[in-house]
């Protein structure tokens, strides 16, 4: 699945575009996506020395809460506070998609990778061809005990928000750039080796596996 | 009955939609994968907020590297 992350600003906030958020706290879920997809999103906008960030816990509901109480001039919300957000007054000043990537050890079976590729891809080509219905699963988990979340509804959510794409072997090039780019920060060490990364032999044969018995 | 069985990490909505549709609605039954979704325990669960920009603190993989998942998201 491709995550939607949103950098999101209060509603009584004088940032209206991300170039404005220099200097400024922003709020960010250390060594998850959407911590990293908030660094890239204000990289794009200022110079790296004027980012300025501030330890955020992951819940996102909870670091939507930690925004309106002030403690952060901006955070980085995924679905469904981004549709909570809005709803409150906030302002989105910019929004980027990443993968969901899934990691495994080194024991994984490509038989049971294989079918785990075909439950997904006939997941996604059930909801995307309706995706409306399926929002609901945005109500669950974390969101489930959240009153702002069980107030929205089905047609409250912006369903370009929501993207959905069948599993592909990972792109050498896009895993480089991200190691890369994350070594940058300091947050990883030492080059990118695709073959320590990621184990193509298993990859490769899961996906024929998969793709074999797949009806397109 | 599913042949395989697979447990993986917790999974929310906003990054594993697919998954947590394929489950409920019998998609990996029907490769013949019986996908299990483990619970992180209170010993699991460690706020970011401990962490660093550099060095952060993250509850993804710890069930996989206990041997108690075999995929988690990354």
């Amino acid at each position: 699945m491709i995550v939607c992350a949103a950098l999101v600003v209060p509603p009584t906030s004088d940032v209206y575009v991300p170039q404005e958020l220099a200097y400024k706290p922003v709020g960010l879920d250390y060594g998850n996506g959407t911590a990293y997809a908030g660094l890239q999103m204000l990289e794009g906008a200022v110079p790296r020395e004027a980012i300025v960030t501030k330890a955020a816990v992951t819940h996102p509901g909870e670091r939507f809460a930690g925004l309106m109480r002030g403690e952060f001039a901006a955070t980085v919300l995924q679905e469904p506070w981004i549709t909570v957000a809005e709803k409150a007054g906030c302002r989105l000043i910019s929004t980027t998609f990443f993968h969901g990537t899934w990691v495994a050890g080194p024991d994984l079976e490509p038989k049971l990778y294989a079918a785990f590729l075909r439950g997904v891809t006939h997941a996604v080509r059930r909801i995307n061809a309706d995706k409306r219905p399926y929002v609901r699963y945005f109500k669950e988990g974390w969101a489930a005990v959240d009153p702002d979340v069980q107030a929205l509804t089905p047609d409250d959510f912006n369903l370009g928000r929501i993207v959905l794409r069948e599993p592909t072997p990972i792109p050498e090039d896009e895993a480089r750039w991200a190691w890369e780019w994350m070594a940058s920060w300091g947050v990883l060490q030492g080059r990118f080796d695709a073959a320590t990364q990621i184990n193509r032999k298993v990859e490769r044969e899961a996906h024929e596996l998969a793709a074999a018995t797949l009806v397109s | 009955m599913a042949a395989m069985t697979m447990t993986i990490e917790p999974v929310s909505a906003f990054s594993s939609l697919d998954v947590l549709v394929a489950m409920d609605e019998g998609l990996f039954a029907a490769e013949g994968l019986d996908l299990r979704m483990a619970s992180r325990e209170a010993r699991d669960i460690r706020s970011t907020t401990e962490g660093t920009l550099t060095s952060p603190v993250t509850n993804q993989g710890r069930l996989q590297e206990r041997g108690e998942a075999t995929m988690f998201q990354g």
